[in-house]
């Protein structure tokens, strides 16, 4: 059963609301028990992925549209499940001590665990479009999380862009899912990986690969659109523990390891993954080690990682799909910890500005210990769980089938990046606990936080050393499937600290021996002239959003610019183009002309009053004998569907007439009493041209379905079913309301969304609310009757 | 053709009718309306009722009740007819769609589509036949009399369509939004 699994976190978010009452720290660690509880659903079930294998479950959803919500569990989607439920654990529990003084913390958990629902939906999906779907979700939801703190500016402005870049590219992937679906035939995981060769053969394949990257880029924050990453640094740092190490960016990476083995092997997918991936990787590392706030910093080398991962799914093989899933593994637990601690560091010091930190390491010795050990896992020192995925990392780009450019750019790529981590790990490290005393240390009573508080950090810290040191060989065994699912084909996977003296290990040591000695210079790297502002491009894209916004309400200005006239104007011609032209080119001649209605003389009469009354409406001078003119051609409708035997027609257009009499008389003062042509003569022109073109078509419409049995007719199905399904003699009734009554629903809904759209009008007009009715009725004593005289 | 929506250059500066006092000050209107309330009110339910054998149903209900209530308004004015009856219209036509919205759910819980018709076996004395579109209908009902009397009383209620003095002439209009 997996449903449940994304069920039980989607279920559990309005519990989190409890959050509010007090003890919120313990509430929080309870709340985390759902999540670990998950972790311990997902690993009692999964005895056959560990064999290789997968289970698979399908609900029907929309059986319509052969829409099925399926589910599969494999080793790729049992990886991700365990990290998401078991980093996810760690951190509820966290952010109940780091948001205990924050009296949204029940909200903010609520939105964590819908996010993780979502999450683990997105993992756990086993058809496209159900994963689509919770892909989706994944931004809604991480929206709300990284704007949290609604009342800043920079925390809104850093959501919309999260969520118009990744939302944006949903878009693109929904599309390139949909092709994809189309060229393999369905839209199942298994069976679009089932059918690889004829996925890569189809004309589709380009679209749809180029589509499918540009939704998995701009989640996974590979460049040009990396910035709304560090943007989204907004968020509560548990947020971004959370988003940033394990989940929301690795959804984009997931995709693609995912749909690897269908759509890999080809130069387009290939070479573009290795060279953004790449390209991301160095650029990001080197960016985050000149960065002086510690989030910023983690930020960016998260972008990094997530470059190095898309380099190594390019980058293929079998280290490739290793190193994918042992980097993934390897980066969500230090980069979870790193984050939890910036937290912690920030929580108690009050800044998390490197140049205002430092000195701390006798005040806060234990957070010192678990931030060295997750700095030396991130920075690929022998011995840690960092290592053992930077030696996989090396290996493929040594072992790949891309050519030997490709290969010594990537491993020259590694190396970079590898020596500008070292430099990062060093300066956040040395800034923030060796050194002067800061100032914030000495200000504050600055004191290692309670242990519930480095639980958080503490776990993963200390199981990036015991990993590698004991736990190689069950995590082997989870890795191993893992790989399989992202190669494609079976791979035995024993991951190991020593491989002996090979290539990989030398361009490592190399990189860590340049890393230590650049280490020493990294403050005056970190001050050098870097790139211009604009190379960040977020505020590129702010002035994008300004431009279109702009584009928008000028349109918006022109199509709707306030005066009734201008709408209809604007709405006949629309129905014209999109209905007219196409109706006159192809749709004439479903009119028949050699129908004999046998008319009788009154009916002729009534049908003849209605041009004369509107002819009359038109050309009326005064308001009343308009009004009167009008009320003559309602008559006459009414008196026609007397005529053709409809009298609920004729009752319901009678009491139309009456109330839009009334109505009339409401607006009748305001409306002039003799009318005058106030529009240039060639303006009445156009309108009257549009007028009779609508009316022609109008026309034309109704004949052409009234003369035409091309559809079979309804009546007498009506006429039939009436009393005997519909239990009622009133044939009329028994449409509006029953065969039809969805309709009638629509209809009543418009009916009040028209009702509130005139009380918005009339009564919530800016600064109306001054304006109480009875202040105008004093100021204006007179009652005076409605002047009548024409 | 274009007719100026602006008052008339020669309106009378002051012009406005107060809002609590009726639209046409007639004995005859008031008395008559004050008779037909009760009949009017009667018969729109009677025509709900009847709807689905005979003319009627709730759309032609809702018109007759709503046109009762506001010949009220007209012969007493706004204020007299809210106190008659003390009705939020807005929230009877929100409750009204939603009362309509639920009498569908019932097939659901069943299995079937959404507003798959159920019907009571036998009809009751002198309501005659009830099942759930009936009960729809009384959902337009309802919709219907909110609808159109809440409009009619923010229009008549509203300052600005009997505005207050000094209107300017109405500049004299050459081309509208070129």
């Amino acid at each position: 059963m997996l449903y449940p699994l994304v069920l039980i976190a989607l279920a559990a978010a309005p519990l989190a609301l409890l959050a509010r009452l007090p003890g919120r720290d313990r509430i929080a660690w309870g709340l985390a028990l759902i999540p670990l509880a998950i972790f311990g659903l997902t690993l009692a079930q999964a005895g056959p992925v560990w064999e290789g294998g997968q289970i698979v479950e399908r609900i029907a959803w929309v059986p319509a549209l052969g829409l099925d919500l399926s589910f599969t569990l494999d080793g790729l989607s049992l990886l991700f499940t365990l990290i998401i439920t078991g980093i996810g654990t760690l951190i509820v529990g966290y952010a109940g001590h780091y948001l205990g003084a924050d009296s949204g913390l029940g909200r903010f958990l609520a939105y964590m665990m819908l996010f993780m629902g979502a999450m683990l939906g997105l993992v756990l999906a086993g058809n496209v479009l159900t994963m689509f779907v919770f892909w989706e979700l994944t931004s809604v939801t991480s929206y709300l999380l990284i704007g949290y703190k609604h009342d800043y500016a920079d925390a809104r402005r850093g959501a919309l862009h999260s969520l118009l870049v990744t939302g944006g590219g949903g878009l693109a992937l929904l599309v390139g899912l949909l092709l994809l679906g189309q060229a393999a035939g369905s839209y199942e995981l298994r069976d679009i990986l089932a059918a690889g060769d004829v996925l890569r053969a189809h004309a589709l394949y380009p679209a749809a690969v180029i589509l499918i990257l540009l939704g998995c880029f701009t989640k996974s924050a590979q460049i040009p659109f990396h910035f709304w990453l560090p943007g989204a640094m907004q968020a509560p740092t548990p947020a971004s523990a959370f988003l940033h190490s394990a989940t929301m960016v690795k959804a984009g990476v997931y995709l693609m390891a995912r749909l690897s083995p269908a759509l890999g092997g080809t130069a387009l997918w290939d070479v573009t993954l290795a060279v953004v991936g790449g390209a991301t990787m160095t650029f990001a590392a080197i960016v985050a080690m000149r960065q002086f706030d510690l989030k910023a910093m983690l930020a960016y080398t998260t972008i990094s990682m997530l470059g190095a991962l898309t380099m190594q799914i390019g980058l293929g093989g079998k280290y490739g799909a290793e190193g994918v899933a042992t980097n993934i593994l390897a980066h969500a637990l230090y980069k979870s910890a790193l984050f939890m601690l910036a937290g912690v560091i920030d929580h108690e010091c009050g800044t998390r500005d490197l140049r205002r930190l430092g000195g701390l390491r006798a005040y806060m010795p234990q957070t010192m210990v678990i931030t060295a050990l997750a700095l030396l896992s991130f920075g690929g020192i022998p011995v840690m769980f960092g290592f053992v995925a930077k030696e996989l990392m090396l290996e493929a780009a040594l072992e790949t089938d891309l050519g030997a450019t490709l290969s010594v750019l990537a491993v020259a790529a590694i190396a970079v990046t590898a020596a500008a981590y070292l430099v990062t790990g060093w300066r956040l490290f040395s800034n923030t606990f060796l050194g002067q005393r800061s100032m914030a240390a000495m200000q504050q009573h600055v004191t290692d936080p309670v242990p519930g508080m480095l639980i958080g950090p503490g776990v993963p810290a200390a199981l990036s050393l015991i990993i590698p040191l004991a736990l190689l060989g069950p995590i082997s065994g989870l890795i191993g499937p893992a790989s399989t699912a992202i190669y494609g084909k079976p791979l035995e996977v024993e991951l190991a600290l020593w491989h002996g003296v090979n290539t990989a290990l030398l361009v490592s040591l190399g990189a860590i021996a340049v890393g230590v000695g650049l280490a020493r210079f990294g403050e005056q790297l970190a001050n050098m002239r870097g790139w211009p502002a604009w190379s960040r491009g977020d505020m590129i894209f702010d002035r994008l959003i300004e431009r279109t916004l702009a584009g928008a309400t000028a349109l918006t200005r022109t199509i709707q610019e306030g005066r009734l006239r201008r709408y209809i104007l604007v709405t006949a011609l629309a129905m014209l183009l999109f209905v007219g032209v196409p109706f006159a080119s192809f749709g004439l001649g479903a009119i028949r002309f050699d129908l004999d209605p046998q008319l009788q003389f009154y009916e002729v009469l009534a049908v003849a009053l209605i041009p004369v009354g509107v002819l009359a409406t038109i050309l009326a001078r005064t308001r009343l004998g308009a009004i009167i003119a009008a009320g003559v051609v309602g008559a006459m409708v009414s008196l026609l569907f007397v005529l053709f035997s409809a009298p609920d027609l004729a009752l319901t257009q009678l009491l139309i007439e009456v109330l839009s009499t009334v109505f009339l008389l409401l607006v009748f003062s305001v409306l002039p009493v003799r009318f005058e042509s106030f529009s240039a003569a060639w303006v009445r022109r156009r309108d009257a041209i549009v007028a009779a073109a609508m009316g022609l078509l109008i026309t034309g419409l109704v004949l052409a379905t009234a003369t035409n049995d091309a559809f079979a007719p309804l009546a007498p199905f009506f006429l039939e079913n009436s009393l005997e399904k519909g239990k009622g003699a009133n044939v009329v009734n028994v449409i509006l309301v029953d065969f039809r009554g969805f309709d009638t629903m629509g209809e009543i809904t418009v009916l009040f969304i028209a009702l509130l759209g005139i009380y918005g009008l009339l009564r919530l007009r800016q600064g109306k609310n001054d304006v109480a009715p009875e202040r105008v009725t004093t100021a204006e004593p007179a009652a005076e009757p409605v002047d009548t005289k024409r | 053709m274009h007719r100026n929506e602006s008052p008339l250059p020669n309106r009378p500066p002051s012009r406005s009718t107060p809002r609590d006092s009726a639209l046409y000050d007639s004995l005859i209107l008031r008395t008559v309306s004050r008779l037909m309330m009760p009949l009017l009110l009667l018969l729109s339910i009677y025509m709900l009722l009847r709807g689905h054998n005979l003319p009627g149903g709730g759309f032609i209900g809702g018109l007759l009740a709503s046109s009762a209530i506001i010949l009220q308004m007209v012969a007493f004015g706004p204020k007299t007819a809210r106190r008659i009856l003390p009705v939020n219209y807005l929230l009877l036509a929100a409750f009204g769609v939603f009362f309509g919205a639920i009498w569908g759910l019932p097939a659901m819980v069943a299995g079937l589509p959404y507003m798959q018709a159920f019907w009571l076996p036998e009809p009751i004395p002198g309501v005659g036949k009830i099942g759930t579109p009936v009960l729809f209908d009384i959902g337009v009902y309802f919709t219907v009399i909110g609808v159109t009397t809440k409009i009619a009383l923010l229009l008549v209620e509203e300052p600005s369509l009997f505005p207050l003095p000094a209107m300017k002439p109405a500049p004299v209009e050459q081309e509208e939004g070129a």
